[in-house]
C-alpha cells in the first residue's frame, strides 16, 4: 500500500489539498476540484491573483459546487440578517469561518473590484467577520452571498445569528473608566510625591495648591471610574448579600471623605493617590478577567446548525420559507448536503442520512420510504421530499432545549472562592473597625474616628479582589495556549471542583471524521485503477476516502455508472463490471455482527475483499482513561455497543459504559449522578450531548476545528490536546491553591496595615506605599506562580 | 519656584488633551479591532509584492 | 461606487531624504571637529567662528534638528500618506515646510558660529528663528491634520498617534521654552531666571529628547519595521498600550537633569521617580519591535536593513534603561557633568536615531525609485563600520567618564584633594577622547558610503514622483446605524482635537503665566546678592556668546569634593538675576561658580589670550580676539531696561548712566592690568569678561546670611 503513496502528489494551487485527479488544470496550475478552479478563474478575471502571492494556498477547498441561497431573497430573512438599510444602501455583517490569512483580508476588502455595487468592506480578523456596505438596487443580498461563495468565502448564516442580533451585549465603557483612573492616578502621584519628598517651610503654598488639585483629580475617579462599586455594593445589600464590592466601596468612600476633610482643614495631605491607585488597579483587574474569544461561541445550540430557511413544495411550486414558519404537514424538499430541520416522514427519494453531528456516526444510514427521519440528519444522497410531523422546536433533537437544564439561570452552579471568603472578610473588617472606634471613643473622639477610617482604608481588600482575576486570566492564557478554551475565569474553579467524569464516545474519544482505511484484499495495479475510476465519480465520503487511499491515478473510461444510495456503485469500466459497496449490494443480504463498516469489492463476479473503515481512539486516550483511578469515569454512547469489547480497557467495568443513549438519556444520567451529590464533568461533541453538557457542572465540548460545530458548553477542547486533559485537571487544582496563597499574602498586608490603623496613626505615606506594594506583590506572585505550575504540568 | 505652577499647569493640560484624544478614539471605535490593522498595513497594491516565505 | 484614484507624493519624501543625508554628513563632520578640538586645541583654527564653544551647539542643532528632523519628516510624509490612503493635505504646504525648514537650519549654521545664541541647550537659536520654527511647525501641523482629515482609512494606525503626540508636545515645549524678551534683532533674555529658568530648560530639554528623538521614531518603527520584515507587529495591543503609558508619564522626568542643584529636593526626587517609571513604557516599544522579528532571524541574517533595525532597537533599549539608572541620585552624582553622559546620549543618537534613519533610507529610496539598492555590499559595510563606530565611541567615553569623576572625587589620606588641579584629570582622559574621535570618524565614514550608495541607487532608477494608488472613500455619515451619532464628528475630530488641545494649553499657559512673570517667588533670596553691573552684564553676554557654558558649569554641588575644590555649594538665591541661568551640563573645564577673586585680572587676561601660558597642557582654545575687539556698548541701556522688565531691580533711569558706570569699572580693570605691564584699552571685550569672571560667586562670600522673604 505504501507505493501507492509514492505516486507524486500535486497539491491544489487554491486550497493546498492533494489533487486526486489531473482533471482540473489551467495556467499550468493544478486544482483539486472544479470549485477551486472556478474560484481561481474568477480571481484571475478580476486581476486579483495577488491573492495567491501573499500566502500559499490561501483558499478553502470547494468540493461542493451547488448554491442554495435563494432563501436570502425572502424579505423576512433579509430584514433579520442585515445591520442597516435605507432606500439604496444596505450594511450586513457576515461570519466567515475561512478568514485566516492576509490574503483573505486583501481579497475581501477588494470585493469592489469584482462588483462595483459593493461600496465598502471591512474585515475583523479575530472575529472572522466581514462588514459589507453595498447598493441593494444593483446587488441583492443573495447575489452578494453567492459572490462570496464563488470566491470561496461562504458566510456561515444560521438561525442563531438572527437570534443573536437582538441580544448583543452592551459594554460598560470599562476602558474609559480605566483611562480616567489611570490619568488621574498619574497626575495625583505627581502632586502627592512632593509631600512625601518633603516640602520645605517656604513651599507650603504648593502643598495647598497640590492638595486642591488632588481633590479635583479624585472626583472623576470616585464618581465616574469607581461608581460601579457603590452601585453593586448597594444592590447586593438590598439582596442581603455581602460581596467583596461592599468593603471596596466602603474603602473608596472613606478614602475620599478623609482626603477632602484633611485637605480642606489643612490637617493633612489626604489619601488621593491611594484612592486613585486603588480604583485604577481594581478596574484593571476587572479588565483582565474579561477574556473573550471572538472566534469561538460557547452558546451554540441546534439553531446555529439548522438552515435559516427550508424549501417547501406547495401544490407543485417550490419556495423557501423561514424555519420559524415551518409547520407540521409541510412538504419540504431536502437536497444533497442539507440538514433536516424537523422530524419528518420520507415521502419521495432515496434518503441517505449522515447523522454525524447528531451522533458522531460518520457512516451515512439509508432510510426507506415512510420511515420517520429525525431532525439533525444531513442528506447525502439525491434530493428527497418529506412531510413534517413535528415542528422544529418539538423535534426529537431540539426538544432537548425545552428541558429546564437550558432555561435554568447560568453561573450560580458553584460559588467561587472569592464569593465565599469575602462575606466573612467584610464582617471581620467591620468588627475591627467598630472595635477600634469604640476603643478610642471615650478617650479621644478624633483619634477614634481616625482609627475607624484608617482600618477601612488599609483593610480595603484590593489585593484580595485582584488575586482571583489575575491568577485566573494567567491560567486561562495557559489553557488557551494548549488549545483548551474556557468560557470564563469561573470555569477554572469549576474544573478544579469536579469529581466525576462522563464521556461521550463517537467524536469525543474516537475521531469521528478521520477514519482509518484498511484493505482486506490483494489488488493488482489495474484493479486498483478500476476501483479508483469507479469511486472518483462519487461524492460519497467512503468513495472519496478510497480515492484518497489509492492516491492519484489516471481515470479509465467509464461506460456505465450507477450509484445506489446507501448500497454502493455498479459500473462498467473498460470492459470490467464492478460492484463496490455494502454486503447487501454484493450478496443481496446485509452483513451483521462486525464492529466496523466495510465496502466490499467485486470485479467481474469475482469477490476480491473489502475496504474496512475503522474508528480509532484519540491519541492519549490512555492518559485520559488513567483518570479512572482518581475520578469515577463513565461512558455514554449514542450508538451500538459493538465496540464495547475494545472499550473495556479504558473503563473500570462494563457497568460504567452505557450504549444506545438518547440525548435525553444522557441528560438524565448526568442528573442522576448529580443527585448523588457528584460534581460531574461531561465531555461530549455532538448535538446529542448538548443536554448532558448543559446539565453537567462543567461541560466540555471536544472538536477538531473550533470554528466549526461545537455544542453549547463551558469549555471547548481542541481534539489535538485531548490527551492533556489530566494535566488540565491537575493544573486547575494548582490554580485554586495559588488563589488561596495569594489571599493569605494579601491578608498579611492587611494585618500590617491594621497594626498602624487601629492606633489611629496611619500616615498617607504608609497607605500610599502599602496599597501599590501589596497589589504588585499579588499580581507578580499570581502570574509567576501560575507559570511555574504550568511548567510543572508541562503545559508550557 | 512659582514656575512649578506653570509647568504643572502645562503638563496637566497636555495630559488632559491626550485624555480627550483617548476618549475620542475609544468612542469612535478606533480601538474596537486591535489586530486587523497590523496586518492591513502590510498590504499595499504595489505591482510586485514579495511573497512571505 | 467607484474607488477613488489618487497619488502618493514621493517627491517631498525624496527631498527630505536627501536633506537628511546632507545635513547628517555636515552635522557629524562638525561633531568630529569638536571631538578633535577636545584634545587638539589647534583644531579651533585660531578664529572665533570655529571655536568649540560656538560650533558645539552647531553640532547638536545640526544632528538633532537637521539630520533627525529631516529624517522624521521623511518618515512621516512617507508613512502618513500610505497609512491614511491619502496624498498629503497640500503640496504647497509640503514645499513650504521643506524649504523653510532648510532655511531655518541654514540660519542656524550662520548665527551659531557668529555667537548669536540664547545658551539654552538644544534651544540656542535666537528669537527670530524661534518664531520661524513655531510658524513652520504650525504648517507641518496643518498639513498632517489636514491629511488625517481627508483620509480614506478609518483607523488611525498607532504610528499616527505617535506623530500626533510629537506634534502637539513639541509645539508646547518649544513655546514654553522660548519666552524671551528681545533686546535687539539678535539678542534676547529669557523671562525666567536662575533655578526657574533651569527647570524650564530641562523640562524642555528632556521632553525634547522624548518627543523629538523618541516618539516620532517609535512611530516610524511601528510602520517601517513590519513593512521591512513583512510581518505584523508582535502585539498591536501592546503598541497602543505603551503609547498611552508613555504619553502620560514622560512629561515629568525632566528634573533629573538638575540633581544636586539648587532645585528643591522634592522636585529633584519627582524627576527621579518618574524617570524610573519610564522604563516600563520605553521597553514596551523595544520588546514589541524585537519580538516582531522572532522566528525571522534568518531574514535578519541576510537583510542589512533589518540588521540596522535590530541594533537600533537594542541601542534604544540600552539607552532607555541607562537613563533611569542615571537619574538615580547616587549614580548621577558620579555621571553628571562627565563624559558618561556623552556616551549615554550617543548610544541613543548614533544607535537608535542614526541606525533607524539609515534603515529607513535604505528601504525607502529604492522603493520610490522603483529599483534595487545599488550595492548591498556597501550597505553591509556601512552597517559594520557604523556598529564598530558606536562601540569605539561609547566605550572610551564611559571609561573617560568614570576615570575623571572618580579622580575629581578622590581624597588623600590627609583629607586633601588627590588631584587639586582639574587639568590633571583632563589630561588623563585625552587618549580616550582620541579613541572616541576615531569611533566618530568610522561612523561618519559609514554615512558617507551610504550617501554614495543611495546616490548611485537614485541614478540607477527613476523617481516615481507621484505613485498611483486606489482606495474607497470613507463611508458617508448616515449609513452606519450604530456609529451614526459619532460619525460626523469622527471625520472632523482630529482638527477639533488639535485646536482644542492647543487652546486648552494656551489658556492654561496664561492662567499660570502671571505668577511666573513676577520674581517675587518663594525662593529664599540673599540680601547680599546684587544685580550685575553694566560691565559685568556685558561680560556675561560675551560669556554666553563664546559658549563658555558648554565646558564650564556654574553650580557647585553639595559634595565635599566640590566644596573643597570650588568653594561653598550654590544657593538658589544666588541666581535670581541670572537671565538665563548658566549652570551648564558638562564640565570639560572646572566649575566657575566661585571663580571671582581666585586669580588676578592679569591671570585671566593672559589665560584668555593663550590658556597654555597659565596652565600648560590646557585644551581650552585661545580667545585672543577678545583682546582686540572693542566692546559694543550701544545696547547697554536696552539690556538694563529689559532686565528691569524681568524684575531685576535696576533703579529707574539707571540705563542713562549705565554706560558711564561701565566705563568707570572698565577703567579700573585696565589700570589694574597696567600694573602688571599689560597695556590694554578699557573698551576691549576682554575687560568686560574679566569683570564678569571676577564677580562670579563673590556676593555670597561678602555675606553668607540667607534670609527668607
Amino acid at each position: 500500500m505504501t507505493e501507492s503513496h509514492t505516486i507524486e502528489k500535486t497539491t491544489c494551487y487554491h486550497c493546498g489539498d492533494d489533487c486526486l485527479t489531473d482533471a482540473y488544470i489551467i495556467d499550468d496550475k493544478h486544482f483539486c476540484c472544479h470549485g477551486c478552479k472556478s474560484v481561481y478563474e474568477i480571481l484571475s478575471a478580476g486581476k486579483l491573483c495577488n491573492y495567491y502571492v501573499f500566502n500559499d494556498h490561501p483558499g478553502a477547498t470547494r468540493a461542493r459546487i451547488d448554491k442554495r441561497f435563494d432563501y436570502l431573497s425572502d424579505p423576512a430573512i433579509i430584514s433579520e440578517l442585515i445591520d442597516f438599510t435605507d432606500q439604496q444602501i444596505t450594511i450586513v455583517t457576515f461570519y466567515i469561518p475561512h478568514i485566516h490569512c492576509s490574503s483573505c483580508l486583501w481579497l475581501l476588502e477588494k470585493l469592489n473590484t469584482i462588483n462595483p455595487a459593493i461600496h465598502y468592506c471591512r474585515v475583523d480578523f479575530l472575529k472572522k467577520q466581514l462588514n459589507i456596505r453595498f447598493d441593494h438596487q444593483k446587488l441583492s443580498l443573495q447575489q452578494l452571498v453567492e459572490l462570496l461563495y464563488d470566491i470561496g468565502y461562504e458566510p456561515l448564516i444560521s438561525l442563531q445569528d438572527i437570534i443573536k442580533k437582538q441580544n448583543e451585549p452592551t459594554n460598560d465603557n470599562l476602558v474609559l473608566k480605566i483611562a480616567v483612573a489611570g490619568f488621574c492616578f498619574g497626575n495625583v502621584m505627581l502632586l502627592s510625591f512632593p509631600e512625601y519628598f518633603g516640602l520645605s517651610a517656604y513651599e507650603q503654598t504648593f502643598k495647598h495648591f497640590f492638595g486642591w488639585l488632588n481633590i479635583l483629580f479624585a472626583l472623576p475617579v470616585v464618581f465616574y471610574s469607581g461608581w460601579g462599586y457603590f452601585v453593586s455594593a448597594w444592590q447586593n445589600l438590598r439582596n442581603k448579600v455581602l460581596n467583596i464590592d461592599f468593603p471596596l466601596a466602603l474603602g473608596i468612600a472613606v478614602l475620599f471623605g478623609r482626603t477632602v476633610l484633611e485637605i480642606v482643614t489643612h490637617s493633612g495631605a489626604g489619601f488621593a493617590d491611594t484612592l486613585c491607585g486603588l480604583v485604577f488597579f481594581l478596574l484593571v483587574g476587572k479588565f483582565v478577567q474579561k477574556k473573550t474569544y471572538h472566534h469561538i461561541s460557547f452558546e451554540r445550540d441546534y439553531r446555529s446548525f439548522f438552515p435559516v430557511a427550508v424549501h417547501v413544495v406547495n401544490d407543485g411550486v417550490e419556495k423557501p420559507i423561514p424555519l420559524s414558519q415551518l409547520h407540521t404537514g409541510h412538504r419540504m424538499v431536502i437536497r444533497y448536503n442539507e440538514i433536516i430541520p424537523a422530524d419528518a416522514i420520507l415521502l419521495k427519494g432515496e434518503a441517505l442520512i449522515d447523522f454525524s453531528f447528531v451522533t458522531g456516526e460518520a457512516i451515512p444510514v439509508s432510510k426507506t420510504l415512510g420511515e420517520i427521519i429525525y431532525a439533525g440528519g444531513r442528506q447525502t444522497g439525491e434530493a428527497i421530499e418529506m412531510e413534517v410531523v413535528k415542528p422544529v422546536s418539538q423535534s426529537y433533537l431540539t426538544q432537548l432545549w425545552n428541558n429546564e437544564a437550558f432555561t435554568r439561570k447560568q453561573d450560580n452552579r458553584m460559588q467561587t472562592f472569592n464569593e465565599k471568603v469575602s462575606k466573612y472578610f467584610t464582617i471581620v473588617l467591620l468588627t475591627i473597625a467598630f472595635a477600634s472606634l469604640i476603643f478610642w471613643l471615650p478617650t479621644d473622639f478624633k483619634r477614634g474616628l481616625a482609627a475607624f477610617t484608617a482600618v477601612l482604608i488599609v483593610a480595603c481588600p484590593c489585593a484580595l479582589a485582584l488575586s482571583t482575576p489575575f491568577t485566573m486570566s494567567a491560567a486561562l492564557s495557559i489553557f488557551d495556549r494548549n488549545l483548551f478554551y474556557l468560557k470564563n475565569v469561573k470555569v477554572v474553579e469549576q474544573l478544579a471542583a469536579i469529581n466525576t467524569i462522563v464521556m461521550d464516545k463517537t467524536g469525543t474519544i474516537t475521531t469521528g471524521d478521520s477514519d482509518k482505511v484498511k484493505i482486506g484484499a490483494e489488488l493488482t495495479a489495474i484493479q486498483r485503477q478500476l476501483i479508483y475510476s469507479a469511486c472518483i465519480n462519487s461524492i460519497h465520503p467512503l468513495c472519496r476516502m478510497i480515492c484518497q487511499y489509492l492516491g492519484n491515478m489516471a481515470k479509465l473510461s467509464t461506460s456505465i455508472y450507477t450509484e445506489i444510495p446507501g448500497k454502493g456503485i455498479i459500473a462498467l469500466i473498460d470492459g470490467h463490471r464492478l460492484r463496490v459497496g455494502s454486503g447487501e449490494l454484493i450478496w443481496g443480504l446485509p452483513e451483521t455482527g462486525i464492529g466496523t463498516t466495510r465496502v466490499h469489492l467485486m470485479i467481474d463476479k469475482q469477490y476480491l475483499g473489502y475496504f474496512s473503515f475503522k474508528h480509532h481512539y484519540r491519541d492519549g486516550m490512555e492518559n485520559v482513561a488513567a483518570l479512572k483511578t482518581t475520578y469515577p469515569l463513565f461512558l455514554l454512547s449514542g450508538d451500538q455497543d459493538h465496540e464495547q469489547y475494545e472499550l473495556t480497557r479504558f473503563f473500570k467495568n462494563t457497568a460504567d459504559m452505557h450504549f444506545n443513549q438518547s440525548p435525553q438519556d444522557k441528560l438524565d444520567f448526568i442528573r442522576s449522578l448529580q443527585d448523588q451529590g457528584k460534581k460531574v464533568m461531561m465531555i461530549g461533541d455532538g448535538l446529542n450531548d448538548s443536554g448532558a453538557l448543559k446539565q453537567s457542572d462543567l461541560g466540555i465540548a471536544v472538536t477538531d476545528n473550533v470554528n466549526n460545530f461545537s455544542p453549547g458548553s463551558d469549555a471547548i477542547l481542541d481534539g489535538r490536546s485531548f490527551h492533556q486533559l489530566p494535566a488540565f485537571l491537575r493544573f486547575s487544582k494548582d490554580t485554586v491553591t495559588i488563589i488561596h496563597l495569594s489571599f493569605l499574602i494579601s491578608l498579611t498586608y492587611n494585618l500590617i496595615g491594621l497594626t498602624y490603623a487601629v492606633t489611629g496613626k496611619l500616615s498617607p505615606l504608609i497607605a500610599a506605599i502599602l496599597m501599590p506594594v501589596s497589589t504588585v506583590t499579588i499580581i507578580s506572585f499570581t502570574s509567576l506562580a501560575t507559570h511555574f505550575m504550568a511548567k510543572q504540568r508541562k503545559l508550557i | 519656584m512659582s514656575i512649578i505652577y506653570f509647568l504643572i499647569g502645562c503638563s496637566v493640560m497636555l495630559a488632559l488633551a491626550f485624555l480627550i484624544a483617548f476618549f475620542w478614539a475609544q468612542r469612535s471605535g478606533q480601538n474596537d479591532d486591535l489586530y486587523t490593522p497590523s496586518i492591513r498595513i502590510l498590504i499595499d497594491d504595489e505591482d510586485e509584492i514579495t511573497p512571505e516565505k | 461606487m467607484q474607488p477613488e484614484n489618487f497619488y502618493y507624493d514621493n517627491k517631498i519624501v525624496r527631498n527630505f531624504g536627501i536633506a537628511t543625508v546632507i545635513w547628517g554628513i555636515i552635522g557629524m563632520t562638525v561633531g568630529l571637529i569638536v571631538a578633535i578640538q577636545l584634545y587638539h586645541p589647534g583644531m579651533n583654527m585660531g578664529n572665533q567662528y570655529t571655536t568649540y564653544g560656538r560650533i558645539r551647539p552647531l553640532h547638536t542643532n545640526a544632528v538633532i534638528f537637521a539630520f533627525v528632523g529631516n529624517a522624521i519628516f521623511m518618515g512621516v510624509y512617507y508613512s502618513l500618506q500610505r497609512l491614511l490612503k491619502a496624498r498629503m493635505f497640500s503640496d504647497v504646504l509640503s514645499k513650504i515646510h521643506f524649504w523653510v525648514w532648510q532655511l531655518i537650519i541654514v540660519s542656524a549654521v550662520i548665527t551659531l558660529p557668529l555667537g548669536l545664541t540664547t545658551s539654552h541647550e538644544y534651544a540656542e537659536l535666537e528669537w527670530p528663528i524661534d518664531i520661524a520654527i513655531t510658524l513652520i511647525w504650525v504648517v507641518f501641523g496643518i498639513n498632517m491634520f489636514g491629511t488625517i482629515f481627508k483620509r480614506r482609512e478609518r483607523h488611525l494606525y498607532v504610528a499616527i498617534w505617535f506623530y500626533i503626540a510629537t506634534f502637539v508636545t513639541i509645539a508646547v515645549l518649544h513655546i514654553v521654552n522660548s519666552f524671551e524678551l528681545p533686546v535687539s534683532a539678535w539678542k534676547s533674555y529669557y523671562v525666567y531666571a536662575g533655578v526657574q529658568d533651569a527647570l524650564v530648560q530641562w523640562w524642555y530639554g528632556h521632553n525634547a529628547v522624548a518627543f523629538f528623538l523618541t516618539t516620532p521614531y517609535l512611530g516610524m518603527m511601528y510602520y517601517f519595521l513590519p513593512k521591512m520584515a513583512n510581518r505584523p507587529i508582535y502585539s498591536y495591543k501592546l503598541s497602543i498600550l505603551h503609547f498611552w503609558a508613555l504619553i502620560f508619564i514622560y512629561i515629568w522626568a525632566g528634573p533629573h537633569h538638575l540633581l544636586y542643584t539648587t532645585l528643591p529636593g522634592w522636585a529633584q526626587s519627582l524627576g527621579v521617580a518618574f524617570s524610573v517609571m519610564l522604563i516600563a513604557p520605553s521597553w514596551g516599544g523595544m520588546i514589541n519591535g524585537l519580538l516582531t522579528l522572532r522566528g525571522a532571524w534568518d531574514k535578519v541574517r541576510d537583510d542589512v536593513v533589518l540588521k540596522f533595525m535590530v541594533v537600533g532597537l537594542t541601542a534604544y533599549g540600552m539607552a532607555t534603561f541607562e537613563g533611569p539608572m542615571l537619574s538615580l541620585k547616587q549614580v548621577n552624582g558620579i555621571a553628571h557633568f562627565s563624559d558618561w553622559i556623552i556616551a549615554h546620549v550617543h548610544v541613543g543618537a548614533l544607535g537608535w536615531n542614526g541606525f533607524l534613519t539609515f534603515a529607513i533610507l535604505y528601504w525607502l529610496i529604492p522603493r520610490i525609485y522603483k529599483t534595487e539598492l545599488f550595492s548591498k555590499k556597501l550597505a553591509s559595510f556601512h552597517f559594520w563600520i557604523g556598529t564598530l563606530g558606536i562601540l569605539f565611541y561609547a566605550i572610551p567615553m564611559y571609561w573617560a567618564g568614570f576615570t575623571q569623576s572618580l579622580m575629581l572625587k578622590e581624597f588623600t589620606p590627609e583629607g586633601m584633594l588627590k588631584y587639586p588641579n582639574f587639568l590633571e584629570t583632563t589630561l588623563q582622559i585625552l587618549p580616550m577622547h582620541m579613541m572616541r574621535s576615531a569611533g566618530g570618524a568610522m561612523y561618519l565614514l559609514g554615512v558617507i558610503v551610504m550617501a554614495y550608495n543611495l546616490a548611485k541607487t537614485m541614478l540607477k532608477g527613476s523617481l516615481v514622483a507621484n505613485e498611483a494608488a486606489q482606495a474607497m472613500p470613507l463611508a458617508p455619515v448616515h449609513t452606519i446605524a450604530k456609529e451614526a451619532a459619532w460619525h460626523r464628528r469622527l471625520e472632523r475630530r482630529p482638527i477639533q482635537l488639535m485646536i482644542a488641545a492647543l487652546l486648552v494649553i494656551l489658556i492654561g499657559t496664561f492662567v499660570e503665566l502671571m505668577p511666573t512673570l513676577t520674581i517675587s517667588s518663594n525662593i529664599p533670596t540673599i540680601a547680599s546678592v546684587k544685580p550685575y553691573t553694566p560691565l559685568e552684564l556685558q561680560g556675561r553676554d560675551l560669556y554666553i556668546r563664546e559658549g563658555c557654558s558648554n565646558c564650564h558649569s556654574q553650580t557647585v554641588r553639595p559634595f565635599r569634593s566640590e566644596t573643597e575644590r570650588y568653594g561653598e555649594y550654590s544657593k538658589a538665591g544666588e541666581f535670581v538675576y541670572d537671565h538665563p541661568f548658566l549652570w551648564g551640563s558638562k564640565r570639560t573645564g572646572p566649575d566657575l561658580a566661585r571663580e571671582g577673586g581666585k586669580y588676578g585680572d592679569a591671570w585671566h587676561y593672559n589665560h584668555l589670550m593663550d590658556p597654555r601660558l597659565m596652565s600648560p597642557g590646557s585644551i581650552m582654545p585661545n580667545y585672543d580676539w577678545l583682546l582686540s575687539q572693542t566692546l559694543d556698548t550701544s545696547l547697554t541701556a536696552g539690556k538694563i531696561n529689559a532686565m528691569r522688565k524681568l524684575g531685576v531691580p535696576y533703579a529707574l533711569g539707571y540705563e542713562k548712566i549705565a554706560n558711564h558706570d561701565l566705563d568707570m569699572q572698565a577703567k579700573k580693570i585696565s589700570d589694574d592690568l597696567a600694573k602688571d605691564h599689560i597695556k590694554v584699552k578699557s573698551n576691549k571685550e576682554v575687560i568686560a569678561i574679566i569683570a564678569y569672571l571676577q564677580r562670579l560667586g563673590t556676593d555670597i562670600k561678602a555675606n553668607k546670611t540667607a534670609t527668607n522673604n
